[in-house]
């Protein structure tokens, strides 16, 4: 029993901020002392397709911009990491690889903005997209480094031996059994590129409205019900995304 | 002559692994390669089968040089001490792995991989995934995998090492038999002395990189360097 309320009480505890936030969504007056808000309405999650607030539009851009991130930045650091993986200087390039890490994302923002603005990339959502490369891409190779060891080598050159091209060592063999490896690196390069803040405000410039930027937005503005709002549209996908996750990479662990 | 190996040489850095390593293989031929850990047996495997290049020399495989082939193009299937089974894939899957590359049709595949199956004793297991397997079972598998292919040569790279002593025996027992049936043309490597003789038709000893393949059993038991001397000895001591 008394394990029973310990997990439930958890559960609350770990459910509350969410709840509280859908709270806030629908909420409107809600002033000290009331315990509960005033009104109850709809109206701020109409107000997302309002033209005004561009949330809908954030949210389709931080979409686009997180999943054109997780997608190719999955795949390549998974191959690329392999080269890195079977090199004589492995260490030197995970030590490289580090390096974003080492600066935090706004540092390494401010160092590259002059870059950026030269290229013209600064203010355009591509701009964005290839600054988030510089810490979602290493992020994926240092994912994937420990993947790649003496068992795979040797699993490649059996293939290659029963007569297999490095086409068909991939297809048949390397992605299967780093599926679920593949599955958790894509999510957490999606959560990276999602809630990434630093980085798109600088090269951003302000042009790039990224969800996790209107969250703030309206936080700075100390508008509670649309920053309550916003961060619900805000964790959904993670939410999504941890939920498909678990059913199809941890159940396969189980 | 099957396989020939012809002066291959092979240093990695300073350290000289091959000097100068010479064999010839008949078709039908299972010869046994003994030597030290660090004498350089896996590195000759593996410029045969392709997975390594040679400084120098030449490997012939009927005839034609295949120095330079990719291992995909040999047909000469290397077999590691470990099973190295595909793990997402059952048991039927894993042996029919090579004729699936080949993109055999499925009922070709069904029977060879079937008939497979039944010589190593392993019908029952079709539907068994690797981990649901014993030590011995998944050896078996692996071997069925590198025959359905029917390569021209197979390299055995200690394949019994990470068996128990009765596994081992019994494994022995069914590549012999296996071996006569498909008429395999194989090296098998080992640093176990009896394994080498039991499974040899000729033997081979690879010693600081250079590999003197005897003309027959009683040769290699013959020569004092070979330690088959030492250990008949050790047994006749004990008698």
């Amino acid at each position: 029993m008394a394990n029973r309320l310990i997990k439930y009480f958890f559960i609350g505890l770990l459910l509350f901020p969410f709840a509280f936030l859908l709270l806030l969504s629908l909420g409107r007056g809600w002033a000290y002392p009331d315990v509960l808000p005033q009104h109850w309405t709809v109206e701020n999650w109409r107000f997302i397709w309002g033209i005004q607030a561009g949330l809908g539009r954030s949210a389709l851009l931080s979409l686009s911009i997180s999943l054109g991130i997780a997608g190719p930045v999955t795949l390549a650091s998974f191959v690329v990491s392999k080269f890195i993986a079977y090199d004589r200087h492995r260490r030197r390039w995970l030590v490289l690889a580090y390096l974003p890490y080492v600066f935090a994302p706004v540092i390494l923002a401010a160092c590259l903005q002059g870059f950026f603005l030269r290229a013209e990339l600064s203010g355009k959502v591509w701009g964005v997209m290839v600054a988030q490369l510089f810490i979602t891409f290493p992020y994926g190779v240092i994912f994937f480094s420990g993947f790649w060891n003496e068992h795979m080598l040797a699993m490649e050159q059996l293939v290659a031996t029963l007569g297999g091209t490095v086409r068909q060592a991939y297809a048949r063999v390397l992605i299967p059994i780093a599926r679920g490896a593949l599955m958790t690196c894509f999510f957490q390069v999606f959560l990276i590129s999602w809630f990434e803040y630093g980085l798109t405000t600088l090269i951003g410039v302000g042009k790039v409205q990224t969800l996790t930027l209107k969250v703030f937005q309206y936080v700075t503005e100390a508008n509670i019900f649309y920053a309550a709002l916003a961060s619900c549209l805000l964790v959904m996908p993670p939410v999504v995304l941890l939920w498909l996750n678990k059913k199809y990479v941890f159940s396969r662990v189980g | 002559m099957l396989l020939q190996a012809i002066d291959i040489k092979k240093d990695f850095g300073q350290e000289e692994v091959l000097r100068s390593a010479r064999l010839e293989l008949q078709a039908g031929e299972m010869l046994s390669i003994l030597g030290r850990s660090g004498s350089g047996k896996t590195t000759l495997l593996k410029i045969l089968a392709g997975l390594e290049s040679p400084d120098s020399g030449q490997v012939l495989l009927e005839g034609r040089d295949i120095t330079r082939l990719a291992p995909n193009e040999r047909n000469i299937v290397y077999l590691y001490q470990e099973p190295l089974l595909f793990p997402h894939l059952d048991v039927f899957e894993n042996v029919a792995f090579g004729l699936r590359l080949r993109r055999l049709p499925g009922e070709e595949v069904s029977d060879r991989v079937q008939r497979l199956l039944e010589s190593l004793e392993l019908p029952e297991q079709a539907d068994k995934m690797p981990h649901q397997l014993s030590g011995g079972q998944r050896q078996r598998v692996a071997f069925g995998r590198a025959l359905a292919v029917q390569p021209k040569v197979l390299l055995l790279d200690e394949p019994f090492g990470a068996l128990d002593t009765e596994t081992r025996a019994s494994m022995q027992e069914l590549l012999q038999h296996i071996a006569r049936k498909f008429d395999i043309t194989a090296l098998f490597v080992t640093h176990d002395l009896k394994e080498a003789i039991l499974m040899g038709s000729r033997i081979g000893l690879m010693q600081e990189g250079e590999l003197k393949v005897y003309e027959n059993k009683q040769a290699f038991i013959g020569d004092t360097t070979t330690g088959v001397q030492q250990e008949l000895d050790f047994w006749r001591g004990l008698g």
